[in-house]
């Protein structure tokens, strides 16, 4: 036995003796090439480590979007290999947990496992859909092998379609594209954070990790509630003139801006046609509008020289470039983009302008015959059989076009020029928003207005503008004569929530005295509660309001297409808060009535009125307090006066605040040469016939439907319908058009 | 040349070995420190406490260290007739894996008692020296007829087929069975059977290779991945080469004296397993050659003094204790250290004493403790 004891030993010893000598071998034969082999496989790789963006949040601190952290689902199919006991329960939890169709994922497993280390197996997960496959994953002894999660931030705006221009949204890269997003892209990105690893002196490997800086977040002056009331009512409005008159959406366009008038805070800013911000390539939300071709120009049937509206039948045929100008369109913001003739709205400016400058005292009266010959061209009013003998406060009440004109030529055209300078006309407001156009090739200057175009110019045709300038610009003709720049964010706010920086409102200069804007306020109001007053129907219930219609020809002339809107403010004695409404070529057949304007106003303010706190001063009647109930708004009016005299005092509320029929019916006698009231009314449009050309005639104000203030169509030289536009391409890089 | 081996110097009557003692000291030391260093990585990460392993290693040794202090003061006759005993209480434990057992990486090895896991495969090892030395004995001549050496296999059998049947456990298995053959080989004189069991065996192996490589692309093929790998790791080294190949870098990367203690690169992640089965390649990357050389030399330091031992044991039985723990110490030893070198097709055994396992370093020492108590028993001759 000690024998063989000594054999084991040497045996042992042998083996071990080889084993020194294959140990030996290995250091000698592979040891440099194992050496770099090793060095190879660290990881030097940085990572990069996503930031969070900022979100957009509305004046109360609602979300307008925001940045969700979403999971990304990897299967590494080496890791999963090397533990075959652990495929089929890895499987089973994937199936179970996240509903992935097992089958695909077995063949690409089967055919990859070698060599895959990175296949996604889903995207965009939230961590509720993924915490309990982590807690099994986790659990002792599980046999979930090879799935790990790659993080990432995703961008959602919970209000879907709500203050989608105003908002903007961004590309995959997190990158703003068009509104706030655009515009705030610097403040609301932060900084990405890297992993990587590195040698240090000792030839060690460390790995350092620098967080990711989170993006700030802004605060806007948007109220979303305020937002979502201007939207269902524009909504409304095309959902009711859809497909009316000719194919496609209730307007061309739609645009509402609510603003604080002493702040330049915009409240509310909303335009139809309107799109999703979670899904922006939808293209069912293309339906209803024009479409362009790939050059961004109207296209137009052949046949029949019709403009062409997208439907669900043609929507799918759109692809390139034309489904981008289309897009585009989508996109931009008409409140800030769009620039148009702003037609009456812009009387309010003539006047204020006029009586600044001193050519006018405010109390002069001029006689509207229909129409005034300037500079060799006969240039009409709406009501071409004459307003008679009028005050520059009536001319504003019935918006009479010869009225303008004497005030701007009192005023003359180095005047008018300054003063449209002064109110910002042609200049951009600098609103913080990505898109706003540059109109100043589309005003005149003192250079080249002669003066038919002076003419032209004093009721709003002929020089274009944007809904963002006109409001800012009017806004400080009822707040003592301020102009505030516009603008949305108060706000900037890091990602802890403490304050980085207040935007304060900027007054940027005084255009008028506070006497002058004292007179405007009370012409203004005389439009919605005057006798003739245009702007009847934009009167809420409970409320007076003051403001100015628009109704704008557009080009080319006598196509019988018009661009209506309406200027309102509220309360009449001090006012608070401007709105703005644009309907841009309403889809009916005759489009020069202001009430399709007016009416949304109307519906906005019945709510947006008493939302912001403002009371009611007027007494309600019953069908005004029926349609407060049925819209669950609270009553504040003053308490109803118990004597019978109370009709006689709301008298002139119920008539400003009546339907077209109630004004139909109440038609006084007339009074001066109002010769139209006496023209029979046609049953089937409710307007008056003229008995001597058959035309159509408003029977309140006189104003010829469809009826042209140019007398040849001439057009003037710098309005063309072309504006300059922000458009996008493909890769969402602006370029002028 | 018997007597070269006799103990003469000392003239106590009591003999104490103090180089064993040393020996096992070192090797217990060395193994938490460079234990430490190779899973402080993967305690940090999995467990956030990078002592997690040196921690629960550093308890079980100080425990083992207890048993192996108990069980030297314990006449080592008293084992022979706890043998059958042990036997039963061994196979108990790995039945006991059956509906108790719970896995980790993978494998269903262990059960769980009063807060600690066992892993019954190890205890087995222990059981099957103390019983296989008893029958031999028992056996007395008869052990150098073919029908003694089967009877001494064939006890041990059991215990290797419920080894390998219910943890899947091939190497301890392997082990039980190399343990139980070396003590046969030891106390038989005859050396043909031996050879012819060898070359039987060997055979057996090759022929095994052979019909796998055959059948490379094949569902065996697939299955004898682990002998395809060994062949060439490179061309599964993203399989089941991936951990092989990964010691050689560690090895080759150490050089003549390696990195520094505590330097390995490969320990961060990259090299599975690298604080149980694949430690002596981390030895290697922060030791290098030399240092690898050191640990060779203390396990051939140590089986020199159990040698020595059983030399003067003061019987048969006490002679075979010690052989059976020569024959454990030096297959794991060869084994592990042929695997890490892919000397070997890839199988999982653990480096005694160095690697992590608590019922490793317990069982180990128990045998440790078998070793002194025989010692003990030396009567030491006159001068």
């Amino acid at each position: 036995m000690k024998k063989k004891l000594v054999v084991l030993f040497a045996i042992v010893l042998l083996l071990f003796v080889c084993l020194i000598y294959r140990l030996y071998s290995i250091t000698r034969d592979n040891g440099a090439q194992y050496k770099k082999q090793v060095l190879a496989q660290q990881k030097y790789d940085s990572v990069t480590i996503p930031f969070r963006r900022g979100s957009i949040l509305d004046t109360n601190g609602n979300i307008l979007a925001t940045s969700e952290k979403v999971y990304t689902v990897i299967l590494d199919s080496v890791a999963l290999n090397a533990d075959e006991e652990a495929i089929e329960p890895t499987f089973a939890a994937l199936r179970s947990e996240f509903g992935i169709d097992t089958a695909k994922v077995r063949d690409y497993f089967e055919q990859n496992k070698e060599s895959s280390r990175y296949y996604i197996l889903s995207k965009k997960l939230p961590y509720e859909k993924i915490q309990n496959f982590i807690a099994l994953q986790n659990e002792e002894g599980s046999l979930i092998k090879g799935i790990w999660f790659e993080e990432e931030y995703q961008r959602l705006y919970p209000g879907n379609s709500l203050a989608c221009d105003v908002i903007g949204f961004t590309t995959g890269d997190d990158v703003g594209s068009y509104g706030l997003e655009e515009y705030y892209n610097d403040v609301l990105s932060g900084t990405p954070g890297r992993e990587y690893g590195f040698m240090n002196e000792e030839g060690t490997l460390e790995r350092t990790t620098i967080s990711a800086e989170d993006g700030n977040s802004i605060v806007t002056t948007i109220d979303a509630n305020l937002q979502a009331m201007v939207e269902k009512y524009l909504k409304k409005f095309n959902d009711e003139y859809a497909n009316n008159f000719h194919s496609g959406n209730g307007a061309n366009n739609l645009g509402c801006i609510i603003m604080n008038v002493n702040t330049g805070e915009v409240l509310a800013m909303a335009s139809y046609p309107n799109f999703n911000l979670n899904d922006t390539r939808n293209k069912e939300s293309l339906i209803g509008m024009q479409l362009l071709d790939d050059k961004g120009d109207k296209v137009v049937d052949e046949e029949n020289g019709n403009r062409v509206y997208i439907t669900e039948d043609n929507v799918n045929t759109i692809e390139g470039d034309a489904l981008y100008q289309n897009y585009n369109a989508l996109w931009k913001n008409f409140c800030i983009s769009d620039a148009y003739e702003p037609g009456s709205v812009s009387k309010p400016l003539t006047v204020a302008s006029a009586i600044e400058c001193g050519a006018i005292k405010g109390n002069e009266s001029y006689n509207c015959q229909g129409m005034l010959e300037v500079g060799g061209h006969e240039i009409k009013c709406h009501n071409t059989y004459g307003d008679g003998i009028l005050t520059v406060a009536e001319g504003i009440e019935r918006s009479c076009n010869v009225c303008m004109m004497y005030v701007a030529q009192a005023e003359g055209i180095n005047n008018f020029t300054k003063f449209q300078h002064i109110f910002n006309m042609g200049l951009k407001t600098n609103i913080d928003l990505a898109g706003e156009a540059r109109t100043a090739s589309l005003v005149y200057t003192a250079e080249n207005m002669r003066s038919s175009e002076l003419a032209t110019c004093s009721f709003g045709q002929g020089y274009n503008c944007t809904m963002i300038q006109m409001i800012a610009a009017f806004s400080s003709l009822i707040n003592g004569g301020y102009y505030y720049e516009p603008h949305l964010v108060k706000k900037v706010i890091n990602s802890s929530g403490a304050t980085v920086e207040n935007i304060e409102p900027r007054l940027l200069k005084q255009t008028i005295s506070r006497d002058t804007s004292d007179m405007i306020i009370s012409m203004c109001n005389q439009v919605v509660t005057g006798e003739h007053g245009t702007g009847k129907t934009a009167r809420p219930a409970g409320y007076i309001i003051g403001g100015k219609t628009g109704t704008a020809e557009t080009l080319p002339r006598k196509n019988n297409e018009y661009v209506v809107s309406f200027m309102g403010y509220a309360p009449v004695d001090d006012p608070q808060i401007a709105i703005y409404v644009v309907v841009d070529r309403p889809n009916v057949r005759y489009q020069d009535d202001a009430k399709y304007a007016t009416r949304i106003v109307r519906n906005i303010l019945t709510e947006a009125l008493p939302y912001l706190g403002i009371f009611m001063t007027e007494e309600l009647s019953d069908k005004e307090r029926t349609e407060l109930e049925e819209l669950k708004i609270e009553i504040t009016t003053p308490a109803k006066s118990e004597d019978g005299s109370d009709t006689e005092g709301d008298a002139e509320g119920t008539d400003g605040a009546g339907d077209e029929n109630s004004v139909t019916e109440e038609q006084t006698p007339p009074a001066n040469s109002e010769i139209w009231k006496t023209f029979a009314i046609d049953p089937e449009t409710g307007y008056a016939v003229d008995p001597n050309t058959g035309a159509y005639i408003d029977p309140d104000t006189g104003a010829t439907i469809g009826g042209t203030f140019s007398d040849e169509g001439e057009e003037p030289t710098s309005g063309n319908e072309t504006v300059t536009e922000i458009t996008y391409d493909e890769n969402g890089s602006p370029s002028q058009q | 040349m018997a007597d070269r081996f006799t103990l003469k110097k000392l003239s106590t009557s009591r003999f104490f070995d103090s180089t064993l003692l040393i020996t096992i000291a070192l090797l217990v030391i060395f193994g938490l420190v460079v234990l430490y260093s190779v899973s402080s990585y993967d305690g940090s990460v999995s467990f956030n406490d990078s002592a997690y392993y040196f921690k629960k290693q550093a308890v079980n040794t100080v425990f083992g260290l207890g048993v192996m202090f108990a069980v030297s003061l314990v006449p080592y006759h008293f084992w022979e007739r706890t043998s059958g005993l042990a036997y039963i209480f061994a196979m108990a434990l790995l039945f006991l894996i059956i509906p108790f057992g719970f896995e980790a990486n993978g494998a269903k090895r262990w059960i769980r008692f009063m807060g600690t896991s066992i892993q019954p495969a190890e205890i087995a090892k222990l059981a099957i020296i103390i019983c296989l030395a008893h029958l031999v004995c028992r056996l007395g001549n008869a052990i150098t007829t073919w029908k003694g050496i089967f009877i001494a296999l064939g006890a041990s059998m059991p215990m290797v087929i419920a080894i390998y049947g219910i943890t899947r456990n091939l190497s301890s298995a392997i082990i039980v069975f190399g343990i139980a053959l070396i003590m046969c080989f030891v106390v038989s004189p005859d050396y043909k059977k031996f050879i012819l069991m060898g070359v039987f065996l060997i055979a057996v192996c090759a022929l095994a290779v052979y019909v796998v490589v055959q059948n490379k692309d094949s569902a065996l093929g697939y299955r004898g991945e682990r002998i395809l790998a060994w062949l060439d790791p490179n061309a599964y080294a993203s399989g089941k080469g991936f951990q092989t190949l990964q010691a050689l870098y560690a090895i080759g990367s150490g050089g003549i004296f390696g990195k520094g203690i505590g330097q390995s690169m490969q320990k961060l992640g990259f090299l599975p397993e690298a604080q149980n089965d694949m430690i002596f390649s981390i030895i290697c990357e922060e030791l290098g050659f030399f240092g690898a050389i050191c640990v060779i030399l203390l396990f051939l330091l140590l089986l020199w003094r159990c040698l020595i031992i059983t030399y003067n044991a003061p019987d048969l039985y006490g002679a075979l204790l010690i052989v059976g723990f020569m024959a454990h110490i030096a297959i794991q030893v060869i084994l592990n250290i042929a695997v890490v070198t892919n000397t070997i097709p890839n199988t999982g055994i653990s480096l005694p004493f160095i690697s992590y396992g608590g019922s490793s370093v317990v069982s180990l020492l128990f045998e440790v403790g078998l070793v002194f108590s025989v010692q003990r028993g030396i009567t030491v001759r006159d001068a």
